[in-house]
């Protein structure tokens, strides 16, 4: 993927929708649904993930409520959706290996699929592409978040 | 698992800056609780009071080193919305007055402990 912006090592791939105070991500994807997940600098912030809970699929969530919820040594947190819809589909695998949110965050770490309700609306409040970037570099500077950190 | 959202969950710390190691984990289950959509109070009386006193908890460090201090984590309990109250009796113990609290916490008496208790859906106790 060569479309993938950087703020202090952290990755921001432009094709995704972001809450960026909220740290997460979405995929629009063809079926209609979207794929949310933690992105790069929450993980980072986050540190080596012990635990990953999420939430049942068939539960409706609004905008803003924990889809489920990551600790690690130093903290733990929900991981709160973006966008208010149905979960259809969980990632089973980050019950077995929490580590997938840190190691690929945009891919194999994604969290839950959703079907949208408000999508036509929500999407307004969301940034992408290089606004996206932007948007995640003032919050970094503003915020002085440290530098990424990839474990493999 | 049934849904968690909303139960009321009473987290009582009677340890305090005496003794480091057992002021992290209850403030830890707090947040976590939070997170996980429910309603959380801490309630800190006995040697529990002394962490609330201002420039006290940044004093305590999770793990040498880590930069993580009690201090870091009390504002992460507020940030997550759980609540902070401290017991009015206690306070005197410690002669602290409520100027010398953190911000976010709440001064309540030795009845509104049997209330919460009673209304909450479980109590932890340290």
């Amino acid at each position: 993927m060569s479309d993938v912006g950087e703020v202090r090592g952290c990755r921001i791939p432009k094709d995704l929708y972001y809450s960026v105070d909220d740290h997460t991500w979405v995929r629009l994807n063809e079926d209609g649904t979207v794929t949310v997940g933690m992105t790069d600098v929450a993980q980072n912030l986050a540190g080596p993930v012990l635990h990953a809970k999420v939430k049942k699929v068939g539960l409706t969530r609004a905008r803003g409520k924990p889809i489920g919820t990551v600790e690690s040594a130093k903290w733990v947190g929900p991981i709160k959706t973006p966008v208010s819809g149905e979960i259809v589909e969980v990632n089973e695998k980050l019950a077995e290996d929490p580590q997938l949110l840190n190691r690929d965050p945009y891919g194999e770490g994604w969290v839950v699929k959703m079907k949208p309700t408000n999508w036509d609306e929500e999407v307004k409040d969301l940034v992408t592409g290089e606004e996206a970037v932007e948007k995640y570099r003032e919050k970094v500077e503003r915020e002085d978040i440290k530098a990424c950190d990839h474990i493999e | 698992m049934e849904d968690l959202e909303g139960k009321k969950i009473l987290v009582i710390q009677t340890h305090g800056v005496d003794t480091p190691t057992r002021t992290y984990s209850p403030v830890y289950y707090a947040i976590a609780a939070a997170a996980m959509e429910m309603d959380v109070m801490i309630w800190f009386t006995m040697n529990g009071t002394n962490q609330l006193r201002k420039g006290e908890a940044e004093k305590i460090e999770l793990k040498p080193g880590s930069g993580v201090t009690l201090k870091t984590l009390l504002d992460q309990a507020l940030d997550a919305g759980v609540k902070l109250s401290v017991c009015q009796q206690s306070m005197d113990l410690w002669d602290m007055k409520p100027e010398d609290l953190i911000d976010g916490v709440k001064i309540l008496g030795a009845t509104s402990i049997i209330d919460l208790a009673l209304e909450a859906d479980h109590v932890m106790y340290f």
